[in-house]
């Protein structure tokens, strides 16, 4: 009997299933996190009988054949890229891109890293950074006496130096786009690196045709429903339960055949 | 042996092989676009003495046998994601995905895009349009598939996706990951394509908890049976073995 097997194997999909849930309920108020999703799909068939062979030399064949499965793997944790909610904070170097696109992070290490969470900080030394002290993009520079910094959809940064009263650019935001984003790798940290999958990121500045534009004083929220979450842990802890009840009524079978004497 | 063990243990035979099914369907429960299966048994009739000096008719005797693992065709329930590469077929038809073994169907519609913009399933496939694969280019938004399976961006239209059905859906052979072969599939004029959803396995799981309740009685009172029969065959010999003294 396989189904011992193949119960564990349904019993283990749902507990991926469960672990996934509980990650995205756990990041629900995570600032740019993005839900995942447990795909699943059945393990190969035996053919104990082949549909379509001879069932007789007349020339009947057999119209359905018999085909029993072996259970059930995962195939994916699918990130799901809808847009979050955004939550307004009045930080002005707060920033949640509406629309596709990602911030481009310089990692200690040398990597870049992408990222849709956009509470950034200033350095000791006035670089924008991410709230690990990542540089955010090429390096953008805000002076010490600058005030009243604005940054617009086009992710273009302004602020006024000292005492003056004229506006000073001090750099853009760019954006990074992908052709397959779910393909990403997620590092933690809010941080999302490129990948063979993912292909490679295409720079572009907000608000570009098909590119994301940028709020300043806000934040993008997970785009986690805590609503629709809480009915698939309770379908996933049901259908574990069914698993296990397949367990027991197998042992509950051999344990009979194991007594007859 | 003598025919209650053999009779009773072809039944046990086939009963095994339903749990094995029925495992299987509820592992599968939460699998996307998946196809529940049923056993079917048929009846074996041995083929009676043809002595007939005996007294009486030598007894009918049947062993069971199964027949073959039936797939249940329904729509599963489709459920809304709000993913546009999610898609779900409401009502008959079949996804074809391009596979190095030659065509496959899948009724799980969780597609997604690879690095060079192809729409492919979880493990890398293609899926088919009219005109083959589908490709987006990197800087196409909006993709948007109609309920006749048209295929449209920002870029425009993309052709249509390739939906085909088959005279008769038992006949289909299941390969394991969501995928099923089939021969001579005809394509689907009106098909009814749901963008954003996808379709739930079409297990229903009382049903197979019933099921397997009911196979796990059937096969313990047989091990019972064969207890019995046993116990009958001992009480025999003993009684008849007695000498008298």
């Amino acid at each position: 009997m396989n189904a011992l097997q193949i119960a564990a194997s349904g019993m283990q999909a749902q507990e991926i299933n469960v672990e996934v849930l509980s990650n995205n309920i756990a990041n629900m108020r995570t600032t740019g996190f993005k839900r995942q999703r447990a795909e699943f799909a059945d393990l190969l068939y035996q053919n104990l009988r082949r549909m379509g062979t001879d069932s007789s030399d007349s020339g009947t064949v057999v119209p359905t054949g018999s085909q029993i499965g072996s259970g059930v793997r995962l195939t994916a944790t699918a990130r799901i890229m809808s847009q979050g909610s955004v939550l307004s904070t009045s930080k002005p170097l707060d920033v949640a891109i509406l629309g596709d696109g990602y911030f481009r992070i310089q990692m200690p290490d040398g990597r870049t890293a992408y990222t849709r969470d956009g509470s950034f900080e200033r350095s000791a030394t006035g670089t924008l950074v991410t709230v690990d002290g990542y540089t955010v993009g090429q390096g953008i520079t805000i002076p010490a006496n600058a005030r009243d910094i604005t940054i617009n959809a086009q992710g273009v940064i302004q602020a006024m130096i000292g005492n003056s009263t004229a506006a000073q650019t001090l750099g853009r935001l760019e954006l990074a786009t992908f052709v397959n984003a779910p393909g990403l790798e997620a590092t933690g940290n809010n941080l999302l690196l490129e990948t063979a999958a993912s292909g490679a990121a295409q720079i572009a500045n907000p608000g570009d045709p098909g590119i994301g534009t940028i709020l300043q004083a806000n934040l993008e929220m997970s785009n986690v429903n805590p609503v629709s979450e809480i009915s698939e842990l309770i379908a996933a802890q049901r259908a574990y339960e069914m698993n296990s009840r397949v367990i027991k009524a197998v042992d509950e079978m051999l344990s009979s055949t194991a007594n007859i004497r | 042996m003598d025919n209650t063990q053999l009779i009773g243990l072809s039944r046990q035979a086939v009963l095994r092989r339903q749990i094995d099914v029925i495992a299987n369907n509820l592992a599968n429960l939460n699998t996307a676009g998946f196809r529940a299966q049923y056993i079917r048994f048929s009846e074996y009739p041995m083929p009676g003495a043809e002595a007939t000096g005996l007294t009486g008719e030598d007894a009918a005797l049947s062993f069971v046998r199964d027949a073959g693992a039936l797939n249940d065709m329904a729509t599963g329930s489709v459920r809304q994601t709000g993913n546009p590469l999610d898609i779900a077929l409401d009502g008959p038809g079949w996804f074809v995905i391009n596979t190095d073994d030659g065509p496959r169907y899948s009724r799980n519609g969780a597609f997604r895009l690879d690095a060079e913009g192809n729409l492919v399933t979880a493990d890398g496939h293609y899926v088919q349009s009219e005109s083959g694969n589908i490709t987006f280019a990197a800087g196409e938004r909006h993709i948007t598939i109609a309920a006749d399976g048209t295929i449209s961006s920002s870029e425009g239209q993309k052709g249509r996706l390739r939906i085909v059905g088959f005279e008769d859906d038992l006949t289909l052979e299941r390969e394991g990951e969501n995928l099923f072969v089939g021969a001579d599939p005809q394509p689907v004029e009106t098909p009814s394509v749901v963008q954003g959803a996808i379709e739930q396995s079409n297990v229903q799981a009382i049903q197979e908890i019933a099921d397997m309740v009911r196979v796990t009685r059937a096969y313990t009172s047989l091990a019972k049976l064969f207890s019995d029969a046993g116990e009958l065959q001992s009480d025999a010999i003993n009684q008849l073995g007695q000498l008298d003294s």
